[in-house]
């Protein structure tokens, strides 16, 4: 059975449908990209799957509990689901370290110590121990975007989600990022990503679903998809997508 | 010997007296205006819109009327209703009500300036509301915050000079006292000034040195 299953989920914001129907299933140990135009619903989609938008219809059935029901426990699920963002996101009055001990000390109820030694460990893995003590302000962007990583994957969640990690970055920072996310892609990690980087979701991902105005057109491999397929919003998407690099 | 500096000298137990009160109230307000602040603040963050409402409201009414009404309401309106407070009682809730509302506002005013996207990562790992709160909100309000809320504290120095209207002990109200005796006015109200000036003082220094010992790379105030 899936991790995540989800069935016919619609969202409507004011009224507006913003998700119109949208079944996917997501594997244990499956990598999967979703790409489509800006404002698709791509976003809305990754925060119906961990309850930070309530969907309006439709089944989310994570570890073959369907949580959109009343009565679920939303914060051990979001427990559960590694969520990535953007713009990072990272506690900015924190240093690296305490980022990552945080939930691991809060959450998970783990001693200091233990979490201190787990983020070292888990930083040191993606490069980023020498800079543990230093605060968001003091890191470059892909350094921010890697100890965000390792503050979501620290909680050894049973699903990563990422949200555009590399859009904010440039080329070169992009690529440090890439490289982090390829690992966890090759360590079999359960993953989520949405990406209009055409070169991330090649390297990271199982298969690619494409979407389009709230709803899911295509689900294939990237190469299939990218230079195969014979639908026009797809077409003209990766087009568009190739004119930025 | 100058006459008013003599009676500087004999009056010396009775100034003290009242620099000691007009410290106690300042820190005792400055404290639970702050507490206060922080609780105001955290109800304008409340989802439901009743409360948020009767906290605006709240925080209107107490930064737009003076706190001499609040202070003169109490101290000679209360007892018409049969309830007698002491002045420094009406003093420390008249003062912790008008500062707490003023706090609130500098809190509420650095809250919006946060990336919320933070606090959506916070609700992500699955922080609870009152966790997010005092784990990642509080502590960075608190420190973009710092130099209104050390400026509130000057003002509460300043403003415990008007607690003399409602018969409070205070520093001022000695000198007001010695004044009218000698009639000294000048000096005295000098003398006042220069006290004042000395304090603040203090409490400038003091919080200056508290800004950059919470001070953080990225939360720099100055
Ligand atoms: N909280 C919200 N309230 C109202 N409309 C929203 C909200 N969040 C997203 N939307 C709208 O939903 C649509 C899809 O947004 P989003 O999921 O962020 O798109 P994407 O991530 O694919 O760019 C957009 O038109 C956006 O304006
Ligand atoms: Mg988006």
């Amino acid at each position: 059975m899936a991790l995540i299953q989800v069935r016919n989920l619609v969202k409507k914001f004011d009224g507006r449908d913003v998700l119109k129907g949208v079944s996917i299933d997501l594997y244990k140990g499956q990598a999967k990209v979703l790409m489509g135009t800006s404002g698709c619903g791509k976003s809305t989609l990754l925060r119906c799957l961990n309850l930070l938008v309530q969907p309006t219809s439709g089944q989310v059935i994570f570890k073959g509990e369907d949580i959109t029901l009343p009565g679920v426990d939303v914060r051990k699920v979001r427990g559960e689901i590694g969520f990535v963002f953007q713009h990072f996101a990272l506690y900015r009055h924190l240093t690296v370290e305490e980022n990552v001990t945080l939930g691991l000390r809060k959450i998970k109820k783990i001693k200091s110590r233990e979490a201190s030694e787990k983020a070292s460990y888990e930083l040191n893995r993606v490069g980023m121990f020498e800079h543990r003590n230093k605060y968001p302000a003091q890191l470059s962007g892909g350094q921010k975007q890697r100890a965000a990583i390792v503050r979501a994957l620290a909680m050894d969640p049973d699903v990563l989600f990422l949200d555009e990690p590399t859009s904010a970055l440039d080329p070169q920072m992009s690529r440090e990022v890439v490289t982090v996310i390829n690992r966890l892609f090759l360590d079999n990690i359960t993953m989520f990503c949405v990406t209009h980087d055409a070169f991330l979701a090649k390297y990271i991902s199982d298969s690619i679903v494409f979407m389009d105005d709230g709803v899911i057109v295509a689900e294939d491999i990237a190469e299939r998809l990218f230079y195969e397929s014979a639908d026009p919003r797809i077409k003209q998407f990766f087009m568009s997508v190739a004119d930025h690099r | 010997m100058d006459p008013f500096i003599n009676d500087l000298i004999v009056y010396w137990p009775q100034l003290l007296a009242g620099l000691e009160r007009t410290l106690i109230l300042m820190v005792i307000v400055s404290l639970t205006g702050l507490a206060g602040g922080v609780c105001v603040f955290y109800l304008t963050l409340v989802k439901s819109s009743i409360l948020h409402k009767w906290t605006e409201a709240y925080i209107s009414f107490f930064i737009g009327t003076p706190l001499l009404v609040h202070l003169f309401l109490m101290y000679y309106g209360l007892p018409q209703l049969g309830i007698r407070l002491s002045a420094l009682t009406v003093a420390v809730i008249g003062f912790t009500l008008n500062v707490s509302a003023y706090n609130a506002r500098y809190l509420a005013t650095a809250y919006n300036g946060l990336d919320k996207e933070e606090l959506e990562a916070a609700r992500a790992q699955g922080f609870k509301h009152s966790e997010t709160f005092r784990l990642i909100i509080l502590p960075q309000v608190m420190r973009l915050s710092v130099p209104s809320l050390t400026n509130q504290v000057i003002q509460n120095l300043k403003d415990t000079s008007v607690a003399f209207l409602i018969q409070y002990h205070d520093l001022f109200a000695q000198i007001q006292e010695i004044a009218s005796s000698n009639f000294h006015f000048f000096k005295a109200y000098m003398t006042a000034a220069l006290v004042y000036l000395a304090l603040v003082s203090i409490v400038v220094l003091a919080a200056r040195r508290f800004e950059r010992f919470i001070s953080l790379p990225g939360f720099e105030t100055h």
